[in-house]
């Protein structure tokens, strides 16, 4: 049995002992066994022996199980069975002794199942076309069109609405999402006293406007996501291009949406670094030619969809097809393309095609240049609700924590609120594409303006929207705030192009990734990245609690502190940190822990304890 | 309405770590059947930049050096030695290796792809991932799938350890921190990297300047304060433990006992300078202390530094005189301390490099790939000329100890007369690291959900073990 070993010894650093919970859990005990030994022939659509056990309700009306008494139901009989041929499951090795306990239990403890979960699939056909929803009636939420759908939901599914979040919280929250900065303490405050019922919209834009601030957040976002970097594998033989200027420039003026894809689909010199994608020395698998790194990338990031496995054979995952992936691939080949199955030639030609075809054609006798123009405009097309939708998922998983769809690159998933998704993709495509104005509106929205609420917990396909999620600051986050309060942020842009504008200080999205950066979760950008982890681990936490780079920018950091507080002045200095760093004034208690901080030592360690605090590194 | 105290008691039931962002899960139904573990740590020790077989452990036709000797007379630029193996030669320079061969099994017909413009970043790529870049996901290196399949052997000893690589300042670094990571896996996974081992107890001991007393008053301070703080059980009770709970793993490393195995000044005098060949030799003597601590994967590296060590694009002959006095009494002093210590029987320890090398053939034959060697001559007029510059993927060596590999056994071999290739069982990489995960207990088709599509600890989860080196 492989998964509880490999779990229990992958995990075992974190559980002392994780023997049968006195309980079973249908989740977490039981699922995982009627998953792997059970459902291939029980569910779905294949019921042999006539048995289904999609729902509890199957299960019972089968007669195979009698609840509260698992040892005379037939199933733990059939499972216990000594005669193969008469055993289950059929021609396998008989279920572990302890999966057959835990069914036992189960069954005696009544057989609890997780409520509304099925084996049955979805049949859910996420549409193409963009769709205007209709409005539910205002709720218990407010009447911004995002919370009338979120009450219509939280009411639908009997759940309570999270509670709202304090004006102290919503400003660092909100700074942070937007600009990747700690706010300032005396504008918090002022903000917190201010008695207009439209300060936060007012907040909301006024944050908005402070442009360099913005993209200098958003670089990283878009970074990652079109994998672009300063330094790194292809840069130095001309096997890649960087594109820093023109998506600098672009996040910088707000460029719309659909030009800022078209620019990139079909570029001038400054853009086209994207498309070209890496060129690697040597041969390289079939599937990694750049004229297939271009129809993953564009299907990836525009599309929200997975062309990884179709460029290399028909995907075992999702309905793309080989000749998906190449006809897309087609459109920036130089020569009649042919079509690769697993690295070896098939002798057929790749069919120019875009690949929602629904949309229009590609003209593959055009010129190259033309036959981009042709893809941009299908991308663009405002027929094209993936387009917007995949978008406006990314923006949502970004804010709130978690997708409308996940994972966010499987966009052909149903959404947990499809007239919400459907309803910001339409909003968008009406505000010409301004992704500012989608931005906005979600800030706005009661819904944001939450606390946090726990993550998840079991199969996705139970997933129930409860409220937003907390997240961790990301490296450039975190570094930005360390470097802003400690004044060690370095002299000089290093990203050629973004050096423009006026900005309180060089942040970390501007300059090359460092051990440190790359421990707290900066990519190596040779991959399309749309999701970083979220989680601590034991190797970062060495690092910061040990590391060098840290270290030495903890204690220069003390120094600079202690120049402008040269009275020794430490209450005061204390309370500079804290406001700065956690957005509020030490507590009595918390000023009395610090009362003696006037050395430069005892003031790294200050610095060193508020920055490792939770409360300072998770954006709740 | 769920409390805080509710969420954790499910928090225990799940796994922590199973509903992480972002961390892949085992691909449903992926019902594969774990071989029975043969050892439980495994050491690799690392010829970066392309070991010449045939100037090592894979003797061909010797001609001293000698002015006017055609270049495609010479095999090997170093003659025969025997070993405690009848029928097992090696090349001279290798004699403590010589004397342990009876513990061991050497492989004679690892082959590698022709990746047409041979590069050792791309090479060591697929050798340490068992994936050829570019890949679309970040693929991990095999210590990180020890890491995540089998988890630390002791909470206290990170999982997998990278002794001798830096990744900063050298030569095609970003390629090298492309394969030095846990890759989909995330950090969690992802090496320890202890560039310098004679400064390894610096990793895991207060920051320099900082006292013990210090560093403990800080932890302590900190937790003070997260118990004080008003808002300290606020907001997400899951990120929070998960944060506090790295800390402690963190903590658990610096103030372990177990941390003085980091630490080569504790080691007695004659030991130490029986490893003391330089960087890599005493990375064997962290390795072994390592092991004996309950480490899980450790590499140790000659370093891959472009042109230096292995790397041989002239001068061959030279460097390698040199560089075999770097490895031969470490590694044979691993074997036997390991061996006198009880622990060689659960230990696998593998040497092994991205490809071999030739004097005149680069690739495969019939390659066209660019020859790389700095000096092409036909006749041998200086000594610089004199050695394998050409970088050869038809065949290299692997040597084997302990985890339950055969003693004193040979397998595989390469052709007597050039070019040089495997002539019976060639392993791939992909069944290398098949053959490797098989001692460790990891069956070849384990396979996590990337992106929603399986990704198997050897490609397509085709590696097969070679059954044949195991006793």
């Amino acid at each position: 049995m492989i998964i509880p070993r490999a779990l229990i010894l992958a995990f075992y650093a974190v559980f002392a002992t994780s023997g049968l919970a006195q309980e079973v859990d249908f989740s977490h005990d039981v699922l995982p066994i009627l998953r792997m030994h059970c459902a291939k022939c029980h569910t779905n659509g294949t019921y042999k022996g006539g048995l289904s056990i999609d729902t509890r309700e199957a299960l019972l009306q089968s007669e195979s199980v009698a609840l509260g008494e698992g040892a005379d139901s037939l199933l733990v009989q059939l499972l216990k069975e000594t005669e193969a041929d008469d055993r289950m499951p059929q021609k396998a090795d008989p279920l572990p002794s302890q999966s057959t306990a835990i069914i036992e239990k189960w069954i005696d403890e009544g057989m609890a199942w997780e409520e509304g979960f099925t084996f049955k699939e979805s049949t859910w056909v996420a549409p193409l076309a963009p769709r205007y929803p209709i409005f539910p009636p205002v709720g218990s939420l407010g009447s911004h069109p995002i919370d009338r759908f979120v009450s219509a939901y939280f009411t639908e599914h009997k759940l309570t609405p999270p509670k709202p979040l304090p004006d102290r919280a919503f400003y660092r929250r909100t700074s942070l999402d937007l600009l990747g900065l700690l706010p300032d303490p005396g504008a918090v405050d002022s903000f917190v006293k201010e008695t207009s019922p439209d300060k936060r919209r007012k907040l909301i834009s006024q944050l908005l406007e402070q442009s360099v601030d913005y993209a200098d957040h958003w670089l990283t976002f878009w970074n990652d996501l079109l994998r672009n970097d300063y330094k790194g594998t292809g840069f130095i033989d001309g096997g890649r291009k960087q594109i820093t200027e023109w998506l600098y420039n672009s996040l910088l003026e707000n460029k719309p949406y659909d030009l800022f894809a078209e620019e990139l689909i079909s570029p001038t010199e400054a853009s086209e670094g994207f498309i070209k994608g890496i060129k690697w020395r040597g041969n390289v698998n079939a599937s990694q030619r750049r004229e297939v790194q271009f129809a993953q990338n564009l299907s990836q990031v525009f599309l929200g969809e997975n062309m990884k496995c179709a460029s290399c054979h028909d995907s075992f995952i999702n309905d793309w097809k080989l000749t998906d992936a190449y006809g897309l691939a087609a459109v920036i080949a130089e020569e009649p393309l042919e079509i690769h199955r697993c690295d070896k030639p098939t002798g057929q030609y790749a069919k120019t095609q875009f690949p929602f075809p629904a949309l229009g054609e590609i003209d593959a006798a055009s010129p190259k240049p033309k036959r981009l123009k042709q893809t941009a405009a299908l991308m663009t097309s405002p027929q094209n609700g993936r387009f917007t939708r995949t978008i406006i998922n990314r923006l949502w998983q970004r804010l709130l924590g978690r997708g409308l769809v996940e994972p966010v690159d499987m966009m052909s998933r149903e959404p947990w609120n499809a007239d919400l998704l459907d309803f910001l993709a339409s909003h968008l495509r009406d505000s010409q594409y301004d992704l500012k104005k989608t931005i906005a509106l979600i800030i706005s929205s009661r819904t944001y303006q939450s606390r946090a609420v726990e993550p998840h917990i079991g199969p996705a396909e139970d997933y129930r929207f409860k409220g937003p999620l907390a997240k961790r600051l990301t490296a450039e986050q975190f570094i930005d705030a360390v470097w802003k309060i400690t004044g060690q942020a370095p002299k000089k842009v290093a990203a050629k192009g973004a050096d423009k504008g006026q900005r309180g200080f060089v942040r970390s999205s501007l300059v090359h990734s460092s051990y440190l950066m790359r421990a707290l979760g900066r990519p190596n950008r040779e991959q399309v990245v749309t999701v970083r982890p979220e989680d601590l681990s034991t190797l970062q936490a060495l690092e910061l609690n040990n590391g060098k780079e840290f270290t030495e920018l903890l204690k220069h950091g003390a120094n600079h502190l202690l120049d402008r507080f040269p009275e020794a002045n430490s209450g005061a200095l204390v309370t500079h940190i804290f406001r700065h760093a956690l957005s509020r004034a030490p507590s009595e208690q918390e000023r009395a822990l610090f009362a003696s901080a006037g050395t430069q030592e005892s003031v790294a360690d200050l610095l060193w304890t508020v920055f490792l605090l939770p409360e300072f590194q998770i954006l709740h | 309405m769920e409390t805080r105290r509710d969420f954790l008691k499910q928090l225990r039931r799940a796994s922590l770590a199973a509903m992480a962002a972002g961390s892949p899960q085992l691909v449903r139904g992926n019902d594969v059947q774990h071989p029975k573990a043969k050892a439980d740590t495994c050491i690799l020790l690392w010829m970066g930049g392309g070991m010449a077989a045939p100037d090592t452990l894979d003797p061909k036709h010797y001609e001293p050096f000698q002015v006017g000797l055609p270049v495609k007379d010479v095999g090997s630029t170093f003659p025969a030695i025997d070993t405690a193996v009848d029928g097992i030669q090696i090349t001279e320079g290798l004699e403590h290796l010589a004397k342990v061969m009876d513990r061991g099994t050497l492989i004679r017909s690892h082959v590698q792809p022709d990746l047409g413009h041979i590069l050792h970043s791309r090479h060591q790529y697929h050798w340490h991932t068992g994936y050829v870049p570019p890949q679309t996901v970040a693929a991990p290196h095999i210590g990180a799938w020890m890491s995540k399949v089998l988890g630390p052997r002791n909470p206290a000893i990170p999982a997998f350890i990278d002794i001798g690589q830096r990744i900063e300042g050298v030569g095609e670094q970003e390629e090298l921190k492309a394969f030095h990571t846990g890759g989909f896996f995330g950090t969690e996974y992802g090496p320890f990297l202890l560039p310098y081992p004679d400064q390894a107890m610096n990793a895991v001991r207060p920051p320099e300047g900082m006292t013990p007393g210090r560093f403990a008053n800080r932890y302590k301070f900190y937790k003070d304060l997260i118990a004080k703080s008003p808002v300290g059980t606020q907001g997400s009770a899951y990120q929070q433990e998960s944060m506090l709970r790295a800390m402690d793993n963190a903590h658990r490393l610096l103030s372990s006992p177990e941390r003085v195995a980091f630490d080569l000044s504790e080691e007695p005098k004659e030991i130490y300078d029986k490893y003391n060949t330089g960087r890599f030799g005493l990375g064997c003597l962290l390795a072994r202390r390592l092991t004996e601590s309950g480490a899980r994967f450790i590499e140790v590296t000659t370093e891959y530094v472009p042109f230096l060590h292995w790397d041989t694009h002239e001068k061959g002959h030279t460097t390698l005189t040199r560089l075999k006095q770097e490895i031969d009494q470490p590694i044979a002093q691993l074997v036997l301390d390991l061996e006198a210590r009880g622990l060689l029987d659960r230990t696998l320890v593998v040497v092994a490099s991205e490809f071999s090398r030739d004097m005149i053939i680069e690739g495969v034959p019939g390659s066209n790939a660019r020859d790389q060697a700095s000096s092409k001559v036909d006749l041998l007029t200086e000594m610089k000329h004199y050695g394998q510059h050409r970088h050869f993927t038809g065949g290299s060596s692997v040597l084997m100890f302990g985890g339950g590999v055969k003693r004193g056994h040979l397998y595989g071999d390469t052709a007597d007369e050039r070019p040089f290739i495997a002539t019976k069982d060639p392993v791939s990489v992909s069944d290398l690291h098949a053959t490797i995960f098989h001692a460790m207990g990891i069956s070849p088709e384990t396979a996590f959900d990337v992106e929603a599509r399986p990704f198997y600890a050897t490609e397509d989860g085709k590696g097969r073990p070679h059954l044949g080196v195991f006793g």
